[in-house]
């Protein structure tokens, strides 16, 4: 036998760790590859705006992603060195040099670190079809869902698996060159105790975590208030206290606990100093496990906002259908829809139809000037705004307004949510064609939420109206239809009409809801400002090359109709990609965790074996052990589930509040239904945390009850 | 064969030094079969450590078998450790992965040379301290005190000058205490082994030719056997006796 067929052999007994650190190194690189390959495909990178927050959503949450596989990969490879570390001590002891065992330790490291990348880059990308394709079959299918993928995304995975060969090399020699002959004779315990902060900590740590999470949020808003620039991307540090305050919630987590122990002091003190004597190790783990359980949260946080927003808008419309359209454009009317209708069994009643005028709005506009420095600057012609007369307004709404002449209502949704696009301060209202200008005051709001879009819906008095709309064209004024149907509805019918309206209007009518023809006008007349005129020209055409199925065209359209049962009916289709790349994180996320919650277990089980026995030694009972193990495995994965769940539940809450100041009725719905699904996530990691802790049991030896 | 002189080693705690050997000074002879015994803190553990080169002392010398220790390099001291000496520890330290005759073989695997005749050495060890039928077994399968007999063997595979033995009845019971004893003693009768061992054990070390009391980093006595293993014992037991009452005297004033 040579050293060789030795290490050969060890390697032999050393396979439960060298399985563990395996299935740790394959499955980060799998979980990796497969959400680069998701986030880069072609699929996802053309439904998500760019620049848009789904976007950033997605990217913020693979930076944690990949930071927290790569930070589980290097723990993983120390777990698999603390044992490797006791071999080379005999080794050495028994007379065998550093020099002589490097080559092989070298050798079975980047072996064993190697395969596994290489194994998990080629299993993420079946793993990514095959999960896709799953989704497909049995949630949502949508012509936008075919997956097409960009193979540049490979070069995410290369680098984490150069990353990984080389900190595994790294830790190689570095436990080469620690491994201290006298600790594995002498059987020492090397533990990693973590300085004992006071009771403090703690609660301090909270504060910070939401200190810094208000102040990440408000940073940009702090930062152009103060030095009237936009805050440049590097203020994003200031996210930085919400870490901070994670490590010191953690840390105390672990070295105090959060229960009062002024009654019962010795009270689980052997778990508690188990944990508090791995504490750098337990104390990073945990910190890792919260932050991708939050990730994973805030992705799986999009779904159901957007669905109970989307379903309670289409709950809520006054009619069953209703669109808009440009004046000059010839659209089917009420007797041709009516019976096309008829050819689905629907029979149409309360057909309404109403005409509104395009005027241009004053507003002030942000400029960032050359050095970087914001102002104000005031437009007379800024937006376009869509305005109804008084009656036009009550014959469609059945309402009896009354807009006093000289001023304005802006439409609005009844909780008053949809502001964002509307004015609510007194404006200059002038007609596009003639340049005519109507002053007018704020009269409040009006309530009415299927003329609610990104260019606003307003009210005047009918006086005032027939005044500013003298000379005005059909391209700046439009016309408005409603109707319910009588009976059942039908969703072909829906689908049908949507169709053939759309195909009725001409091609420069496909413009995304941005585009802004006031600026278009005043670029052309003004000759100024002309550096815009590119994006603009874009936003023109923008929809033209889309399918009205497409997310992005049912989102965006300047015309876009509201149907109720397309709207019900259409959603999980329309915002498939969406959803299924949000699920997908999620799941990489979750995943993640609950491995390195798992491998955090078994380190309990390795590290603190003889502490096990000594106990055993001392007469403790099987039930005594399996409550030591389950105070500690309960930690590893209440702790992060709790905090990290807890921490997307308030910044979430945050957001959405700081969205109108308030939450909405479709809010508050789609938070409830986030606890929904935040319990089915915590109830999933229970049923791991039973199955690890029979594990860590069976691997302590620790029996059901003890026999004699 | 083993020639300490004024052995000085001490560790540094903090801003603290604590000396723990003081100047000893010892020698063992061939075929010698010598023990240290002292009261926990003395300082036995920190010589053995110092003559296995496991750890660097301060001041003093070492000669094993003539060769000065001091001054060598990793390389060599790993080479003194693998052919001049063999190690018996208190855990054992076998291999798990390997079987027993695997586990005897090491320090010869390690050297490059575990050939038919250091095999045929390992069967011959097997059989002189009675562990043939467990030869293909793990060492999780076996006894503690087959363990240590393992132990014992692996420990003369490389024919070293000396067997360096810390606490080797440390986890064992009496009855396998005194069979890896009776090994050490096959090993030096059969074999020519010198044997150094630490031990707190008053029995163990009454089968000792030389018993050396260490006390606070120092010799305390220096005791030789007889012949008469009993009368050895209790002289053994009546001077660790002396040297606790001493130290209790010290306690006291």
């Amino acid at each position: 036998m040579n050293i060789s067929v030795l290490e050969r052999k060890l390697r032999k007994a050393d396979k439960k760790q060298a399985v563990l650190y395996l299935f740790c190194n394959f499955i980060s690189l799998m979980l990796i590859t497969a959400y680069s390959a998701i986030m880069f495909s072609s699929t996802v990178q053309n439904i998500f705006p760019e620049g848009g927050d789904s976007r950033r959503q997605m990217y913020m949450i693979f930076v944690l992603a990949l930071a927290g596989c790569l930070i589980f990969t290097v723990y993983a490879s120390s777990l698999f060195f603390r044992r490797k570390s006791r071999q080379l001590g005999i080794l050495m002891a028994l007379g065998a040099s550093r020099k002589r065992l490097a080559p092989g330790l070298f050798f079975e490291v980047l072996i064993l670190s190697c395969s596994s990348s290489l194994l998990g880059i080629l299993a993420g990308v079946p793993a990514v079809i095959l999960l896709w394709k799953f989704f497909r079959t049995f949630l949502t299918d949508s012509a936008e869902m075919v997956l097409v993928l960009d193979f540049r995304f490979l070069l995410v995975p290369a680098g984490m698996f150069l990353t990984a060969a080389v900190s595994v090399s790294a830790l190689a020699f570095l436990y080469l060159r620690k491994t201290n002959i006298i600790d594995v004779v002498q059987e020492e315990h090397k533990n990693e105790p973590v300085k004992e902060p006071g009771r403090w900590c703690g609660p301090a740590g909270i504060l910070i975590l939401i200190g810094g999470a208000v102040l990440g949020y408000y940073h940009s808003a702090i930062y152009e208030a103060v030095f009237h620039r936009y805050s440049p991307g590097w203020m994003n540090v200031s996210y930085l206290p919400v870490f901070i305050g994670l490590y010191m919630i953690m840390l105390h987590t672990v070295v105090h606990g959060w229960g009062s122990r002024r009654k019962h002091p010795y009270k689980n003190i052997i778990a508690r100093s188990m944990m508090k004597f791995q504490g750098k190790q337990t104390v990073n783990s945990l910190i890792v496990c919260t932050v991708l359980i939050a990730g994973g949260c805030f992705a799986m946080f999009y779904l159901p906002v957007l669905y109970t927003s989307s379903f309670l808008d289409a709950k809520s419309q006054q009619y069953d259908y209703s669109f808009h359209y440009r004046a000059d454009q010839t659209l089917s009317n009420q007797k041709e829809i009516a019976d096309i209708a008829a050819g689905y069994d629907v029979s149409l009643k309360d057909w309404t139809e109403g005409s509104y005028i395009t005027l241009a709005l004053d507003g002030r506009k942000e400029i960032e000037g050359e050095d970087g420095a914001i102002h104000l600057e005031y437009h007379r012609m800024l937006a376009e705004g869509k305005v109804l007369s008084e009656s036009a307004f009550n014959r469609i709404t059945g309402q009896n307004t009354d807009v006093p002449r000289g001023s304005f209502s802006a439409i609005s949704n009844d909780e008053e949510t949809a502001t964002y696009w509307v004015t609510s301060r007194d404006s200059v209202f002038t007609n596009p064609e003639t340049r005519r200008e109507l002053p007018l005051k704020f009269h409040g709001f009006l309530h009415f939420s299927l003329l609610t879009d990104q260019i606003g819906y307003y009210v005047i008095d009918d006086t005032d109206y027939s005044a500013i709309s003298q000379g005005i064209t059909p391209y700046w004024s439009g016309s408005l239809v409603f109707f319910n149907v009588d009976g059942k509805d039908s969703y072909p019918f829906a689908s049908r009409l949507y169709h053939m309206l759309i195909a009725s209007f001409d091609k420069d009518c496909l413009t995304s809801v941005y585009y802004n023809r006031v600026k278009e006008l005043t670029d052309s007349s003004e000759s100024a400002d002309s550096g815009a005129g590119g994006s603009q020209e874009f936003l023109k055409n923008d929809m033209s090359g889309l399918s009205p199925d497409a997310a992005d065209f049912r989102l965006y359209w300047t015309y876009m109709p509201k149907f109720r049962i397309l709207t019900a009916s259409d959603f999980m289709q329309t915002f498939s990609v969406f959803l299924m790349t949000f699920l997908f994180i999620c799941i990489i996320c979750l995943t993640a965790a609950m491995v390195i919650a798992y491998t955090r277990c078994q380190t309990i089980a390795i590290n603190n074996r003889y502490v096990f026995d000594d106990l055993k030694r001392l007469g403790a009972s099987p039930a005594f052990l399996r409550k030591e193990v389950r105070l500690q495995c309960g930690n590893v994965f209440k702790i992060p589930a709790v905090t990290g769940m807890s921490a997307m539940s308030l910044l979430y809450g945050m957001i959405l509040f700081a969205n109108d100041g308030r939450f909405s009725r479709s809010e508050i719905l789609g938070f409830l239904l986030c606890m929904a699904v935040m319990a089915v996530i915590a109830a999933f990691f229970y049923g791991i945390y039973v199955h690890t802790l029979r594990i860590v049991c069976m691997e302590l030896e620790i029996p059901e009850s003890r026999t004699f | 064969m083993l020639y300490v002189k004024n052995l000085k080693k001490s560790y540094t705690v903090g801003k603290n030094i604590y000396p723990v050997l003081k100047g000893v000074s010892l020698s063992v002879a061939k075929g010698e079969f010598a023990a240290v015994m002292g009261p926990s803190g003395s300082g036995k553990s920190t010589l053995l450590n110092c003559i296995s080169c496991y750890i660097p002392f301060d001041e003093g010398h070492i000669a094993l078998g003539g060769q000065e220790l001091k001054g060598l390099d990793e390389a060599g001291l790993a080479k003194v450790r693998n052919e001049k000496l063999g190690f018996v520890f208190q855990d054992f330290m076998l291999l798990d992965g390997l079987t027993i005759r695997e586990n005897i073989l090491v320090p010869r695997i390690i050297q490059g040379k575990a050939d038919r005749s250091a095999e045929a050495l390992a069967d011959r060890l097997l059989r002189l301290f009675g562990i043939t039928h467990i030869a293909g077994k793990y060492p999780a399968e076996v006894s503690g005190g087959e363990r240590q007999r393992t132990a014992v063997a692996r420990s003369l595979i490389n024919r070293p000058l000396m067997i360096l033995a810390d606490e080797p009845t440390g986890n064992l019971d009496s009855r396998s205490s005194r069979t890896v004893i009776e090994s050490f003693e096959n090993a030096r009768n059969q074999m020519g082994a010198t044997i150094f061992m630490v031990t707190h054990d008053s029995f163990s070390a009454s089968f000792c030719d030389k018993v050396i009391l260490l006390k606070d980093g120092r010799i305390y006595r220096q005791l030789s056997n007889s012949g008469n293993q009993k009368q050895f014992h209790n002289i053994l037991l009546d001077a660790v006796g002396e040297m606790s009452q001493d130290e209790n005297e010290m306690e006291v004033l």
